[in-house]
């Protein structure tokens, strides 16, 4: 186990419980956003319905690891990297539910799309790339949220960062046409939708990666970026 | 019994010497001489008890200290029981590695979890199939880095007999299947197995039942329906009925020729080798096929033969015929009227025998062709069946091949047209001008 034990086993097995659901609930998150992808390229009318009943799973995730933490703190009062956890727990739970929300936006999007008559999404290949761009990314940070890896943290923040360029990439494309031709701009703009529901995605994982790091090394740095000497690599 | 012997001495020898002194110099004295001399004594034996310590912290042979009275006993004891504690920890170790390199060289994944479904250790293919990192993940939850939402509930009460099978989020392209079975005090062995071959064999076994069944189901229909038709109507002109019937006659000719190439198939999928290896001389069975496709193609197409007449083959000539016929009237069928079609035999710079069909028809698109050979592939659906074929002609040509080990090379553009080539190993040429043999060999 990665931290040290306690005295008392029940407040290690809550604490193990509640690391195990959370990366439960991301393996949901996970699934729903490979699902979506997926469903970019075939417009296949239950992909909408399985990410709805899905999200609903993750909505329940989110309460319940919120009330075990609510528990832990104050049953237990823990201290320090236990109050770390706890606190970042909360945190990461709330970026995996609105990922999970980001998944089911691009799902009515793409439906909205094909609803209207489209046989295929223009520049379905680059979204479909900066999609599964996206769910690499989660799904590396949920690793290094399982292995405290704070090394595989900070890559992941680094390539958050490439989903970004590929946004604003699509996003110049989708003028371009728009400019070409105004009939395409309703089509568009549902794209734009979608593209920036992976940008989301994107920086969702960025914040959890951030989670990571503080529960390892105890040092925030969200708005302010990595201390300008690295952090020394953790052995696990 | 030595080292009770030898202190029994000692302590005699100070007493001795105490009462000498005592005897000489007085009682006093006497008790001096008998503490100092047992002082000394257990110095020596605290001294020698130190480096005893000092030794045990790294004990090594060449620096066993020089034994020392009943001391060599003690010493060459400790030694004896260290060396043969490490002899047995080496066996156990040895025995324990062989174990484990057997564990790693099983073809499945093998993942031991503790009650808490923590990772105690796994092989490199489990490590692969399931995204782990041995070592580095010991005593995590497997769950924890194997997010399959149905995971957690499989391993909560492991079922005899049932598997889990998923598609690993680092490698979407492939399907493992995994066994969990329970063994001392709630640990879990867990198997993984890649079955995406498995899988992909039995989408295809699948796909290929409901094929037959709808290219037999649609010819069948129609026949079906004349005949319902006619058995109701009482009366009909003897005009319609012979229309029904010529109709009929060409639809269970299609569902004939489907079965024929069914059993060709089979036939051909049963062994790997030629039915028989004969002589076949390609450049009669050319014309014989030129003519057929002149005959199929009814003057619409220009048919141009151009043959080496002196290169033959080693093979099954039906087999061969089968496979080019199939080529040849692939191209007529796909070529409109008007088009030219070009049969070639001849031998490559590199001494094998090259058999091509090159047609100026609608041509293929890229994506198409590394899938044409797969049964009941087809670019167009309807264009295929109106022009007779069955979906099998090319399927029959690669298992022709296959067993002749040669290769099909397809080049083709969409609208300009596509030539299929077949090359056949060197071994499988036959020359039969003696100056050209001479050559060959």
């Amino acid at each position: 186990m990665a931290n040290s034990e306690h005295t008392s086993k029940q407040f290690d097995a809550d604490l193990e419980d509640i690391r195990s659901r959370v990366l439960q609930m991301g393996g949901l998150v996970e699934i729903q956003l490979t699902t979506v992808i997926e469903g970019l390229a075939t417009g296949g009318e239950d992909i909408i319905s399985r990410v709805i009943e899905t999200e609903r799973r993750v909505n329940n995730y989110e309460k319940e690891i919120d009330d075990a933490c609510v528990h832990v703190v104050a049953r237990r009062q823990p201290a320090a990297s236990d109050l770390r956890l706890i606190m970042s727990v909360s945190k990461i739970v709330t970026d995996l539910e609105r990922m999970g929300d980001e998944a089911e936006k691009i799902a009515r999007m793409a439906r909205s799309i094909y609803g209207r008559g489209a046989l295929t999404i223009p520049r379905s290949i680059d979204l479909r790339q900066a999609g599964n761009k996206a769910a690499m990314i989660l799904r590396r940070v949920l690793d290094a949220k399982a292995r405290l890896d704070t090394a595989e943290a900070e890559k992941v923040i680094a390539e958050g960062k490439l989903i970004d360029t590929e946004f604003r990439g699509i996003l110049r494309q989708l003028i371009t046409y728009m400019m070409e031709d105004p009939r395409t701009i309703t089509t568009a703009l549902d794209i734009v939708w979608i593209a920036k529901s992976i940008e989301r995605v994107g920086d969702h994982a960025e914040n959890i990666a951030e989670q990571v790091i503080y529960i390892v090394d105890g040092i925030d740095i969200r708005h302010t970026g990595l201390p300008p000497a690295p952090a020394p690599e953790e052995s696990a | 019994m030595p080292i009770g012997f030898s202190l029994t001495f000692k302590l005699l020898l100070i007493a001795f010497g105490a009462v000498s002194v005592g005897l000489w110099l007085g009682e006093t004295a006497g008790w001096v001489a008998a503490c100092a001399g047992l002082a000394l004594l257990h110095v020596l034996h605290v001294y020698q008890l130190a480096r005893l310590q000092r030794w045990l912290q790294s004990p090594k042979a060449d620096e066993l200290p020089d034994p020392w009275g009943m001391w060599g006993a003690v010493f060459a004891g400790v030694y004896r029981a260290l060396r043969m504690e490490s002899r047995k920890r080496d066996e156990v170790s040895r025995d324990l590695e062989l174990f484990t390199q057997a564990a790693q060289a099983l073809p499945d994944g093998i993942a031991m979890l503790d009650s808490g479904d923590q990772l105690l250790w796994c092989n490199d293919t489990a490590a692969q199939h399931l995204g782990l990192q041995p070592g580095r993940d010991y005593g995590l939850r497997v769950t924890n880095i194997v997010r399959v939402p149905r995971l957690a509930a499989f391993l909560q009460d492991v079922p005899a007999e049932e598997t889990l099978d998923f598609h690993p989020a680092h490698n979407a392209g492939q399907l493992l299947s995994l066994k969990a079975i329970p063994f001392s005090d709630g640990r879990k062995l867990l198997v993984s197995f890649d079955i995406t071959k498995i899988e992909r064999a039995d989408t295809t076994r699948r796909d290929f039942i409901a094929n037959v069944s709808h290219e037999l189901r649609t010819p069948l229909t129609v026949i079906h329906g004349f005949l319902e038709h006619m058995s109701d109507a009482t009366v009909m002109p003897a005009e319609q009925v012979r229309r029904h019937i010529a109709l009929m006659v060409q639809q269970s000719d299609r569902m004939l020729k489907l079965v024929d190439d069914l059993l060709m198939l089979s036939r051909l999928e049963g062994s790997d080798a030629p039915q028989r290896e004969e002589r076949v001389d390609v450049h009669a069975m050319l014309h014989a096929l030129a003519d057929d496709a002149r005959a199929l193609s009814a003057g619409q197409h220009t048919i141009n033969v151009t043959v080496d007449e002196d290169a033959a083959i080693s093979g099954s000539a039906d087999e061969l015929r089968s496979a080019f016929g199939n080529l040849a009237s692939n191209a007529v069928r796909y070529t409109p009227p008007g088009g030219a079609i070009a049969l070639t035999w001849c031998v490559d710079e590199q001494n094998r025998g090259v058999f091509s069909v090159a047609d100026s028809g609608i041509g293929i698109a890229a994506e198409h062709i590394p899938r044409l050979t797969e049964r009941f592939y087809r670019v167009d659906r309807g264009r295929s069946r109106e022009t007779g074929g069955t979906g099998l002609g090319l399927a029959i040509v690669k298992h022709v091949l296959l067993r002749h080990q040669a290769a099909l090379h397809i080049q083709s553009e969409p609208g300009k047209g596509s030539e299929f080539r077949i090359v056949f190993p060197v071994w499988r040429g036959v020359v039969d001008k003696p100056a050209a043999r001479a050559d060959a060999a």
